[in-house]
């Protein structure tokens, strides 16, 4: 496809001849770089899991974020440009705690994934005359989960805005494999223990560095207790659990 | 909360009276200020109660300006993000009394807000989310206020009749019923004996401070339809600004339905 | 004799009192309409089977009570005492809208002139979407309703009451007011001005609620307009017996004309009045 460039990927705001929007598609292969993260929706709940990439050992783990909560109901995991990610969930947040100041009752998943995707596209001009606020798209997905009245959701939305609603995905460098796992293990009535184990699992066979309980994170949707990142304890002791090979 | 903004009883001083004073900004040395007011009352009374299963707003149609009749049907009581001319599809009610230009305003203001809502989220709004949203639309215009008493119904989560009063600037609360307008200060102590049983005892359950209150059970549709009633024919016999017609929107879990029985005209 | 010149021609301060300057500032806060200075009162309207009519006296007024203002030089306004002036005799205060509506307006004149424009400007955007659809009397009042308002909101009143008389969408009559607040309604019959005072019982007293409206002709509408007038002008000291009247039906269109004479006057009443000036009993 690189054979096929053009000076059509200069402006994110012309099409190609072939009615491709390059930058777009490019910022799809950002992601693609991006560390693996996996999203599984239950009955129990959502669960998100993520490779940390600890690449030093003077690293300090803890300071890598890429499981951060949106509002009490609602938390996402990312992979791409993390900096990016920080400017949607922050839109997120503010757009989950104007909702609830309007509304008095919680933000729903989708409208919340919906006001993502919003952002996402304003390397273009706005639909209401906003000005462009942004040179380039994102380089950046989310994994968004969340509970509201229609129960446990998990959404994947795009740098392109798009988004669609899954009962478990992966995105990032181990994607392809990783989903693959998850297309042969995922049904209906799996518990959220079952989820954390079959996370780590897919996990561990797309991670370039050994798993442990260091360069993984857990976190979880529940309607009793809302987002919440698992602690090194609970860590450690999903990680043990797994099947050693 | 929700005192009463209007005025109840015009006095007897001469001309008609407002409720707020019409005077102008008499101007202190070298400025000139307007003496335009935006403000005007419209006379006309409301009133709402919640059942178990239902939300009744009630209001008559009269629309007065001083002594003068505007009209004799002009509508206070409305049905929110339904279709524009029938109101079909609303699940919510609304009711405003007061200056009927800004309660017009708000009204219009309010249905879009639901009608968006629902193409934002999917869903229809909640009366309890549409109860907060009205607050802020109120408080948003703290400094130039609607001037109406609004009273919003409709039906739970849970299924209950539910209601919720404002004052102009967005103060709210949900109750089980409330007066609002010109004759609110005559129909709420009637509410308060009749639907909250306040002031009833249970006869011969004891002497003095032994005396057991009666307690205060959700009403069947049918009484409280009577109660409106009752508390409107009097309160057209007793206020110049109520009258004409009394117009009430009965919201179920099977939609809304209207109401229309003539009031005195005079 | 004052041998001051710049004096000269200006109001003298031991008549007059001394001028009140503010009215010159030009610092302070913006300022706008506070009062009507030229005016016309009363708009009357009632629905009948098949439309609407609507009538109103073609005087245009200056008001005492409301400090007339005249143009002495070229910077100065003084106050001057010209009473109730009928200032104007020849104002048109109805105007024809589409086929579908006629709006009478009362209150301020240059006002009125203003919605004048406003609608001339309507009605051409209008009829360049040529989409076929026109706007009817109801959609007018709705988009008058909204300028009103907005108006008001910006405390920059239009200092009129509008009657909107014609067919709405479904080719009904209707018949709707708006004034200088945004404050609507809609009734079988209407009045302003004084008007809602003399003219509103009477017109009651033949139409009394909307379910009378298709038992009325047009003959007993204009009649009882006709009659409304004429108690107008014995009883309205600010009115004229010339008048402008409008029918408005499905078959007819806008039948406006607009300079009437009010007949079969008859003042014998006037003799029996006792209690004022020099008669006593």
């Amino acid at each position: 496809m690189f054979l096929a460039r053009s000076e059509y990927d200069r402006g994110v705001n012309t099409f190609s001849p072939e009615g491709r929007l390059f930058q777009v598609e490019y910022s799809l292969e950002a992601i693609k770089l991006g560390s693996t993260a996996i999203g599984v929706a239950t009955g129990e709940g959502v669960l998100l899991g993520v490779e940390k990439r600890v690449t030093s050992s003077l690293l300090e783990a803890s300071s890598v974020e890429k499981i951060v909560e949106i509002d009490q109901h609602i938390g996402c995991a990312m992979s791409g440009l993390q900096a990016d990610a920080r400017s949607m969930v922050e839109h997120a947040r503010v757009e989950s705690q104007n909702y609830s100041f309007h509304y008095n009752e919680p933000l729903r998943v989708e409208s919340c994934t919906q006001a993502i995707c919003d952002l996402a596209l304003r390397f273009g001009e706005g639909a209401e005359g906003e000005e462009s606020i942004m040179s380039r798209p994102f380089g950046v997905a989310l994994l968004i989960a969340g509970i509201d009245e229609d129960g446990p959701q998990l959404y994947h939305a795009e740098p392109s805005g798009t988004f669609y609603r899954y009962d478990a995905k992966a995105i990032g460098s181990g994607s392809e494999g990783a989903q693959d796992g998850l297309q042969k293990e995922y049904h209906k009535s799996l518990t959220l223990a079952e989820a954390e184990t079959l996370v780590l699992k897919t996990l561990k066979q797309v991670m370039e560095e050994k798993l442990d309980s260091n360069n993984v994170q857990l976190a979880s949707v529940t309607r009793e207790k809302g987002f919440r990142i698992y602690s090194d304890e609970e860590m450690s002791d999903i990680v043990s659990r797994l099947p050693t090979n | 909360m929700a005192a009463s903004i209007f005025s109840s009883n015009p006095t007897l001083a001469s001309g008609p009276n407002y409720s707020f004073s019409q005077a102008a900004n008499n101007a202190a040395a070298g400025v000139k200020e307007h003496s335009f007011y935006p403000y005007t009352d419209n006379g006309g009374s409301t009133l709402g109660i919640s059942g178990s299963d239902f939300a009744i707003l009630a209001g008559d149609t009269r629309s007065t300006s001083g002594y003068n009749i505007n009209s004799r049907y002009a509508p206070k009581v409305f049905k929110i993000g339904g279709d524009d001319e029938t109101g079909e599809g609303a699940h919510i009610v609304l009711s405003v009394v007061g200056f009927a230009a800004d309660g017009q305003a708000l009204k219009e203001r309010l249905d879009t807000i639901v009608k968006m809502y629902k193409y934002q989220h999917g869903k229809n709004m909640s009366v309890k989310a549409c109860a907060q949203r009205l607050s802020t639309i109120l408080y948003q215009k703290r400094f130039f206020p609607y001037y109406v008493h609004a009273i919003l119904g409709g039906i739970d989560d849970e299924g209950k009749g539910s209601l919720y009063s404002y004052d102009p600037v967005g103060s709210y609360e949900r109750e089980s019923c409330r007066a609002g307008g010109a004759a609110a200060s005559l129909i709420m102590p009637f509410l308060d004996n009749q639907v909250k049983n306040n002031n009833q005892y249970i006869p011969g359950s004891g002497e003095g401070h032994e005396l057991v209150a009666r307690k205060a059970e959700p009403l069947p549709k049918e009484e409280v339809v009577k109660i409106v009633r009752d508390a409107f024919t009097s309160a057209t016999e007793r206020h110049i600004e109520v009258g004409d017609g009394l117009q009430m929107l009965v919201a179920t879990k099977d939609g809304i339905e209207e109401v229309y029985f003539p009031l005195k005209r005079d | 004799m004052n041998h001051l010149p710049q004096a000269w021609g200006r109001p003298r301060d031991d008549i007059y009192g001394a001028y009140d300057h503010s009215y010159l500032q030009s610092s302070g806060p913006i300022t706008h309409t506070q009062k009507p200075v030229v005016t016309g009162t009363s708009v009357l309207a009632v629905k009948f089977k098949d439309g609407v009519v609507i009538a109103a006296d073609n005087l245009g007024g200056l008001r005492k009570s409301c400090t007339d203002l005249l143009l002495v030089n070229a910077d100065i306004w003084v106050e001057a005492s010209y009473g109730s002036l009928a200032r104007f005799t020849d104002v048109k205060r109805l105007r024809s809208f589409n086929s579908t509506s006629v709006i009478g307006i009362g209150g301020d004149v240059s006002d009125m002139q203003y919605i004048d424009r406003l609608l001339n400007s309507l009605s051409i955007t209008e009829s360049h979407s040529s989409d076929g659809h026109i706007l009817s009397a109801a959609n007018l009042h709705t988009y008058l309703s909204k300028v009103m308002y907005k108006r008001r909101t910006d405390i920059n009143p239009l200092w009129n009451q509008i009657l909107v008389a014609g067919l709405d969408g479904d080719e009904k009559p209707f018949l709707a007011s708006v004034d200088l607040l945004g404050t609507t309604f809609s009734s079988p019959t209407l009045a302003t001005g004084f008007g809602a005072h003399l003219a509103q019982p009477l017109l009651r007293q033949v139409v009394g609620s909307e379910e009378d409206v298709p038992s009325i002709t047009r003959e007993k509408a204009v009649e009882a307009i006709k009659e409304c007038m004429k108690v107008l002008f014995y009883r309205d000291a600010r009115s004229i017996d010339r008048y402008s009247i409008a029918v408005v039906t499905k078959a007819g269109g806008v039948e406006l004309k607009e300079d009437e004479q009010l007949e079969g006057q008859s003042w014998a009443f006037a003799e029996t009045i006792r209690g004022y000036g020099t008669q006593v009993a």
